[in-house]
């Protein structure tokens, strides 16, 4: 039997317009990346592009993303730990989506959501974890801190219910056809919400050859059995990092920020830079001149 | 050899500095540049076993201060890559992490930090970040470092709006007891650095920055503050310190960021970045 024959092959490539086929109206959708960097930019503008609402998303360390999609009007409810632009300021639209009640919200710390997706992945109702014992999270999201006592020791502990989005959305360096999934950098807890949910789709700088994955098999942190759709993304994370291919782009983030500021520059903003797709958003921020020039920032570094 | 000339925010990098002691092991979360630049000042001059993890990237080499470049800087010269989840997991809770240099909007007599939100919960006047691994920092690593470059009453408050991250056990015995490391809590302003003992103790001005009083430090701060029966002088940075933070470490002026508010910051970003952006 010719075992290198179609069984192996069943390609997961498929396009931006195609993760409406996991993500709908109302899933529950967790975004990878973290910080300023390894964001699924793209994927986030596409569910822009196509209009998909009532989202309730989860982010553990949340930026333009998230700000992004609360612009958007895309969230229903946000399961968080932080989101903020940083050093480019408070996230506005995270502000005014809070501050003026247009969505639910469910506060959490960044731990308790990492080891939620983690019981996810284990296939456990729970886990318990040495909690923020004392801090106001207990008192705003009880129904994911309880107490439980250890059947071993009578140790008291926090425990978190695990947690298992409809669908993880992730931007890596490289993936095979097949969905095996490199990373060159900063990950988050990306390989952990690849196994909390029930659905992965992964956006990537560059599709290579099984043979490609196999120089270099430490790098492959979700094996293909986790993913569902594998889609070809160059630059995919801008503005935010893919280090060490490109840094998160300072000059654009600070654009996003000051437009973020009023409901109606940021509609504005969506127009002109979301809108229109993935080639003319890129060819907008800077075309290939911008990314030869973040590439070059993120090789130009001085250690000391 | 003391500096004479030295602005506040090196003061305070220096102090900051002066908690890494050689060994520790230090976190660095987001891009903070007053705490990424006092972590590789201990790291080139007296700490240089000092461990620290930025991002994702652990045991990384010290590297130049740049809102452009700090991540793909630590992750070049890093000697393992982790995620987030094995960072948290092997130092967070193992109990492995000595300082991660912690701010906030607000902290209080307790010594507990806001950083999710000013005004009632259901009803926030500001909607802050969120605490992301705050709360675990504070309770969980040796030592709570606080650092605040604007000591005022609306910072250091009587009780915070909403608890994000307590040192939850302070003394030795309870923190023992618990499986966590002891360790001491001290908070660095542009006023002072003070330190706090206990859960409702005072807390207690160690030294004062040239040019500030006790009296100074009282009326910028909400509750009772006393004076440490050592109280000195805030040592100043030495010359090389100075040199190295303007020279090598933060030739690019990351620092001086959070010492700016509102509009004049975002402008003083924006410049910062086009200077790094043409140098590339």
């Amino acid at each position: 039997m010719d075992w290198e024959g179609e069984q192996v092959t069943a390609s997961k490539i498929g396009r931006l317009e195609d993760i409406s086929r996991y993500v709908k109206n109302g899933s529950s959708v967790a975004i990878g990346g973290a910080w300023t960097c390894n964001h699924p930019m793209a994927a986030v503008r596409e569910i822009i592009r196509q209009g998909i609402r009532d989202l309730t998303v989860y982010t553990i360390v949340g930026s333009i993303d998230i700000d992004l999609l609360l612009a958007a009007g895309a969230v229903k409810k946000l399961v968080f730990s932080f989101v903020s632009l940083e050093a480019f300021g408070l996230a506005p639209n995270f502000r005014r989506a809070v501050e003026k009640k247009l969505i639910e919200v469910q506060e959490v710390s960044g731990l308790a959501l990492i080891t939620g997706f983690e019981a996810a992945g284990r296939n456990v109702p729970f886990l318990p974890y040495g909690g923020p014992s004392g801090s106001d999270y207990l008192k705003v999201s009880p129904e994911i801190y309880k107490t439980v006592t250890c059947p071993f020791t009578g140790q008291e502990t926090i425990a978190v219910p695990a947690i298992r989005p409809d669908v993880a959305i992730i931007h890596a360096a490289r993936a095979d056809e097949l969905g095996n999934v490199q990373f060159d950098g900063t990950s988050g807890s990306d390989w952990d919400l690849a196994k909390a949910a029930k659905k992965v789709i992964v956006t990537v700088e560059e599709i290579v050859s099984g043979d490609v994955v196999r120089q270099n098999p430490d790098k492959t942190k979700i094996p293909r059995f986790y993913v569902d759709m594998v889609i070809h993304a160059p630059m995919g994370a801008h503005p935010t990092s893919s280090v060490p291919a490109y840094v998160a782009d300072g000059l654009h983030m600070l654009e996003y920020a000051r437009a973020a500021a009023k409901p109606e520059t940021v509609a504005e903003y969506i127009q002109e830079y979301v809108m229109g797709g993935e080639d003319a958003y890129l060819e907008k921020v800077g075309g290939r001149e911008k990314a030869e020039k973040l590439k070059r920032l993120a090789e130009k570094v001085v250690l000391l | 050899m003391y500096a004479t000339d030295y602005k506040i925010s090196e003061l305070m990098a220096v102090c900051i500095a002066r908690e890494i002691e050689d060994g520790d092991t230090v976190i660095l979360g987001s891009f903070t540049p007053l705490a990424y630049a006092a972590y590789m000042l201990a790291k080139v001059t007296h700490a240089p076993n000092m461990m620290y993890v930025a991002y994702s990237a652990v045991d990384a080499r010290p590297f130049q201060m740049s809102f452009f470049t700090s991540e793909a800087a630590a992750t070049r010269g890093a000697a393992a890559l982790w995620s987030m989840t094995e960072c948290i997991n092997s130092i967070h809770v193992k109990g492995k992490g000595d300082v991660e240099a912690v701010s906030g909007a607000q902290v209080d007599r307790f010594g507990d930090i806001n950083i999710s939100v000013i005004g009632p919960y259901d009803k926030p006047i500001v909607r802050l970040p969120g605490g992301a691994g705050a709360a675990e920092v504070i309770k969980m690593h040796k030592k709570m470092i606080g650092y605040f470059p604007n000591h005022t009453k609306q910072t250091f408050v009587e009780k915070v709006d909403f608890v994000t991250g307590t040192r939850y056990l302070y003394s030795p015995e309870e923190r023992k007891a618990a499986g966590l490391q002891p360790g001491p809590i001290r908070f660095i302003t542009n006023l002072c650095v003070m330190s706090l003992e206990r859960r409702g103790d005072p807390f207690m001005v160690e030294s004062l920055h040239p040019g500030v009083t006790l009296e100074m430090v009282q009326e910028n701060t909400s509750f009772p503050v006393v004076a440490s029966p050592n109280i000195r002088e805030t040592e100043p940075p030495t010359r090389e310190q100075v040199e190295l933070l303007r020279t090598k470490i933060d030739p690019y002026g990351t620092m001086e960021f959070d010492f700016r508010s509102g509009k004049e910051r975002l402008a003083y970003l924006e410049e910062l970045l086009r200077r790094e952006y043409e140098n590339a």
